[in-house]
């Protein structure tokens, strides 16, 4: 491991100047998914859904709400319930509920 | 990581499975090997598909233990999320320019852990699933990459920190900036594979902007047990696919798109993505529309009869466009080419274009060897000598040098690597020993 402990709090503020700052568009996306991320689980809440119920739900378009779904997946915070017609229906696992 | 040399006998381009195969088979023979890959892993396409044609073997069970042995190799050392900037002849051998990317991590200290993607609050469309699954803004490049080492996308980078509180070696390296690395090496091989043909090519097949049209290798990934879906599903809404449509030459033997030529294997993995989705479940139709089935290597026609046993209907016609519908399944307008031309509307809810395969790498000028117009590395003597480029001490293998399935590209790798190790023994080991003999050569 390289020896030197490194100063990442004032690195990462050159970082951020030299990659042009935390510009508007980043605000956006970070809140947008913030709100979208919230909005899922929130559906989620209610019990095991399939992505056209959350989408219909919460107004956010299926495509959306299945990529969503898939990332929270990835990440442990959500699980597959069965399935529903056509649809598998996911719930949120125990430590994010 | 090892450290880069100032001289090494042989340089692969491309760490893909071609690449891969050449270096191991330059190395082999006693050739120190500088393994230049410009993506965050080795691997290629080949570590991101579900199974091969004709055995349905795992492709990454087989790419994998292949990474792992060129990245342990002695005499092979890799340099991933590196680009060649100029390679220049210079006596007997070549004067090599390379550009190694920052990843913001130092790769010594990082130890794959994933924390730094699991504490990073952005999310991305992760490359390695086409856009189908998410990454972090920081993220180890997938589960089976070599390096095991995670790469910063400044792209998707809101500047918290997070990524290097949680960082348990302290790996996270802000400071890090793009690295010029010169070398000077004996001969060159170009293994630098392929890309497919844009989803936007072909406007009457949706622009790329119907969602349930899909490109084959992210198809690859949704069939795929560690793919974004872990089942068949389209991506509009998460529905269980019950249909699925192949289109065949949605990008090849094309001239309107500037792709005349067949791509070689898409009538072999449509029949295999096929085969796969009624394994993932049988009740699900799969409909191949082609021009016609070219099925030509070993075991090929067995694997086409047994797709047909299987169930994959194979349909000889010409899909004019594809139309969405409210609910987005997609309707296919096809001329019936065994029903006398007869045009019939078709509908599907997941439709894949076996798209046209182009090359992986332009080298616009930064390798002195010619392409030809379809911008694949040209042969000298492409009857017998395939693994020649157009000029000395630069050899070509895999689709680097024109379409190809994985077993060409592997024996066209090892062909490369024989030819490089007998140019190394007429002219730079030659050189080699004289100089250390005390005699100029």
């Amino acid at each position: 491991m390289s020896e030197a402990k490194r100063n990442w709090r004032e690195d990462v503020k050159v970082f951020r100047e030299r990659m042009g700052g935390l510009t508007e568009e980043k605000k956006a996306m970070s809140k947008d998914q913030r709100d979208t991320t919230k909005a899922i689980q929130g559906a989620l809440k209610g019990g095991p859904r399939t992505v056209p119920e959350i989408s219909a739900e919460t107004k956010i378009p299926s495509h959306k709400v299945l990529w969503y779904i898939m990332a929270m997946k990835r990440f442990g915070k959500v699980a597959e319930a069965g399935q529903a017609g056509d649809y598998f229906r996911y719930e949120l696992k125990e430590a994010s509920s | 990581m090892a450290k880069i040399k100032e001289r090494y006998d042989g340089l692969v381009l491309g760490g893909g499975i071609a690449g891969m195969q050449a270096s191991l088979d330059l190395a082999g023979q006693g050739y120190d090997v500088l393994l230049v890959e410009k993506e965050p892993s080795i691997g290629g396409v080949m570590v991101g598909l579900n199974k091969v044609f004709p055995t349905l073997d795992c492709s990454s069970c087989i790419c994998t233990p292949r990474m792992a042995e060129t990245a342990h190799h002695e005499r092979i050392t890799l340099q991933a999320y590196t680009e060649v900037e100029e390679i220049r002849r210079e006596g007997d051998g070549f004067r090599v320019k390379l550009i190694k990317k920052p990843r913001y991590v130092v790769e010594e200290d990082c130890i794959g852990c994933s924390k730094c993607e699991l504490a990073c609050t952005i999310l991305a469309p992760h490359e390695f699933d086409y856009g189908l699954g998410a990454r972090g803004g920081i993220y180890i490049p997938h589960g089976n990459a070599i390096p095991q080492v995670a790469v910063l996308d400044p792209n998707y980078c809101i500047f918290d920190g997070a990524c290097a509180r949680a960082c348990p070696t302290d790996c996270i390296d802000f400071t890090q900036l793009p690295e010029e690395v010169n070398v000077e090496v004996g001969a060159v091989i170009i293994a630098t594979g392929l890309k497919v043909t844009p989803m936007n090519a072909k406007k009457e097949y949706g622009g790329g902007k119907h969602l349930n049209v899909m490109n084959p290798l992210a198809m690859e990934r949704v069939q795929s047990s560690n793919g974004p879906y872990g089942h068949v599903l389209r991506p509009s809404d998460g529905k269980i696919a019950k249909s699925v449509a192949y289109v065949q030459c949605a990008g090849s033997r094309d001239k309107s798109i500037g792709v005349p030529y067949c791509s070689r294997v898409c009538c072999m993995y449509a029949l295999k993505q096929g085969i796969m989705i009624k394994h993932h479940r049988h009740e699900t139709e799969v409909t191949i529309y082609h021009m016609d089935i070219r099925a030509f290597g070993k075991g090929y026609e067995q694997f086409y009869r047994r797709a047909m046993a299987e169930g994959i209907r194979v349909v000889k016609a010409k899909v004019a466009r594809i139309t969405e519908e409210a609910n987005q399944d997609l309707t296919l307008r096809v001329e019936l080419i065994d029903e006398g031309g007869r045009v019939a509307d078709m509908r599907h809810d997941l439709v894949v274009l076996s798209l046209g395969t182009i090359p992986g790498w332009r080298p616009n000028g930064r390798v002195p060897a010619e392409t030809d117009d379809d911008g694949f590395f040209r042969i000298r003597e492409v009857t017998t000598r395939p693994a020649n480029s157009s000029r000395d001490g630069i050899f070509v293998a895999g689709v680097a040098t024109g379409p190809k399935d994985i077993p060409d590209a592997i024996v066209e790798a090892g062909a490369a690597a024989m030819e490089a190790a007998m140019y190394l023994d007429r002219t730079w080991s030659r050189r080699a020993a004289l100089v250390g003999a005390g005699v100029e050569a």
